[in-house]
């Protein structure tokens, strides 16, 4: 959220507190990459003809990943990926499920709609507080994702009526997962001086904003996006 | 299109309203939760003036809650304005007030380095406190209400608590300028504002709370939460009128004493009934009809097409808008709120 002055005076990006941190957040971000360029291609591949569109949508991830990797050398970080993988694990085995399973709602709430939001919103709340060079590399990226967004807003809004209750099911068993994932990395993210508080909100504004516009209600909306937020077990 | 930012008066109001419109999701939860959840647009609102003119306007709630401010989460505070902010504007409203501690906010803090929300670059031109309506229903509620509870305005002492804020010092000039009263007490906590309101005002005695308050036969409550204090009815003067601009607005339930006079201040009431649901959790007497000035003034500014921020900032509210408010007021109906207040203490401020 870029509304506050930059803080940058008082963080360290050199030093190995915010190092340390960094290397878990920024293998974050590029497993989340990795896996949203791989998840266009698999929705490519099911809605044969966006095929086009996803695969661009794909290449604009990898050019993110790509951009996210330099942000790291340019603090001479070494990413965790191990760390990474395992934090994506579940989210990411239900996103493979869904595609063996050929249920591209899941596929797209959980990419097009529950990633991204996270991503904007994450951003979104990193970039005042980012070093010179990764807030250059995560401006960009940000419009990108309202983008990435946009697509399956719009694809779910144009299927609203048979895909209604496959979305719910898709929150109730995903949204969950990521107020956990953003719990396990509360430490890491206060060093970064992101405000978990923040990022969760913002999430919930552009959550909400794309399932109001796809057809629900505001009070299904309040529901949905509120789902299992109170509950997420703390670190 | 006109909006309102509003916010409910603590953590259990809030649950309760919550409860009451059917979010049990927001409704069981903690501080916490509420801190973190977005703003919602949650009611619709059509209203006509007196001159026949009928106009639209959206409810926004901000969630934020006067807890974040006593806790000293300003950041927290800040936020939930700006995303109400960011949501007003998206939603193509073109002019919209911040109701109570919306707006106390952006007299404490620099609001031009805070402009952008993610994608959205606030337009500060669509945004108004109210407060220049606010004051001049708070000057009105002096004037009538003198004249209705038998105080001669020219042998009159009037103390204005809270008097170097942006409705207080306006409240001093208009009283300076317009009312012709006998004295002016100005009681404020920082003693150097209140010597350069006294210098502009060119009159006025500073006093301490516990010194004015005895001298009164008025007294313009506006002071914030934070400089709430009891206050000993035994020590007013007989009549008394104390309108209470302040916030939560809490007198009546403290100050039961014959000749103390109460009145909500900063309220107006309509001449015709509004269609609204979200007043009707507020506690006040008429919920279709009385509401906050400041909410009225996106509502004037809506009805004459000044799409533009009246009032914005600290201490820039001048007499003259004040008085050209006051016509715009008086033109579609509103009239200052009168009645004695019959509260408890449970509602947003506006």
């Amino acid at each position: 959220m870029n509304r506050t002055a930059p803080s940058s005076a008082t963080l360290d990006y050199r030093s190995d507190t915010y190092r340390d941190a960094y290397s878990r957040i920024n293998a974050i971000v590029l497993e989340g990459e990795r896996e949203a360029h791989a998840n266009y291609l698999a929705l490519a591949e099911m809605l044969p003809d966006h095929a086009e569109a996803l695969k661009k949508l794909a290449a604009m991830e990898n050019r993110h990943f790509k951009g996210f990797q330099s942000c790291a050398r340019n603090l001479e970080v070494t990413p965790d990926d191990p760390f990474a993988r395992a934090y994506f694990e579940q989210l990411d085995g239900n996103f493979q499920q869904a595609a063996a399973e050929g249920d591209i709602t899941t596929c797209m709430v959980i990419q097009a709609l529950i990633i991204e939001c996270f991503a904007i919103a994450a951003y979104n709340v990193y970039i005042p507080v980012a070093d010179a060079f990764a807030r250059k590399v995560t401006e960009g990226v940000v419009k990108d994702e309202y983008t990435h967004l946009n697509f399956g807003q719009q694809w779910l809004k144009e299927h609203f009526v048979t895909v209604r209750e496959g979305i719910e099911r898709a929150n109730a068993q995903n949204l969950p997962l990521v107020w956990r994932m953003l719990n396990a990395v509360e430490a890491d993210t206060e060093v970064l001086q992101m405000d978990k508080e923040a990022i969760v909100e913002d999430f919930m504004i552009a959550y909400g904003e794309a399932l109001g516009d796809i057809g629900f209600s505001m009070r299904e909306v309040m529901k949905m996006s509120a789902r299992g937020l109170a509950s997420a077990p703390r670190q | 299109m006109f909006g309102l930012i509003g916010h409910l008066t603590n953590l259990s109001h809030a649950q309760r309203v919550a409860r009451d419109l059917g979010y049990d999701e927001y409704a069981s939860h903690d501080l916490e939760f509420w801190c973190m959840a977005p703003p919602q647009a949650v009611d619709e609102i059509t209203i006509t003036s007196v001159t026949g003119q009928v106009i639209h306007g959206q409810y926004v709630e901000s969630c934020f809650l006067p807890e974040m401010l006593a806790q000293g989460r300003f950041k927290t505070a800040m936020r939930k304005i700006l995303n109400a902010m960011a949501l007003v504007q998206k939603r193509g409203i073109d002019i919209t007030a911040l109701g109570g501690f919306s707006s106390i906010i952006f007299e404490n803090f620099s609001l031009d380095k805070l402009l952008n929300v993610r994608d959205i670059t606030l337009d500060i031109q669509r945004f108004t406190t109210g407060n220049t309506h606010t004051a001049y229903i708070l000057c009105q509620q002096v004037e009538q209400g003198a004249v209705r509870y038998g105080i001669d305005l020219a042998k009159a002492t009037v103390a204005v608590v809270g008097a170097t804020g942006d409705i207080g010092s306006a409240v001093c000039r208009w009283l300076t300028d317009r009312a012709g009263i006998h004295e002016l007490l100005l009681v404020a906590r920082d003693a150097e504002r209140l010597d350069r309101l006294q210098q502009e005002l060119g009159t006025g005695r500073i006093l301490p709370v516990e010194e004015a308050l005895p001298k009164a036969d008025i007294v313009v409550w506006v002071a914030s939460m934070n400089q709430g204090m009891a206050i000993d009815p035994a020590g007013l003067r007989t009549p008394c009128l104390l309108i209470d601009g302040g916030y939560p607005k809490n007198m009546a339930g403290a100050l039961q004493r014959p000749g103390i006079h109460i009145l909500d201040g900063g309220m107006v009431e309509h001449s015709l009934d509004i269609d609204w649901q979200i007043m009707s959790f507020l506690n006040v007497p008429n919920p279709a009809r009385q509401f906050f000035a400041c909410f009225a003034e996106s509502m004037l500014l809506e009805f004459e097409g000044l799409h533009f921020n009246f009032s914005w900032g600290r201490n820039h509210i001048t007499v003259e808008k004040m008085a050209q408010i006051g016509s715009l007021s008086k033109k579609h109906g509103f009239w200052p709120l009168l009645e004695p207040s019959q509260r408890s203490g449970k509602l947003v401020h506006g």
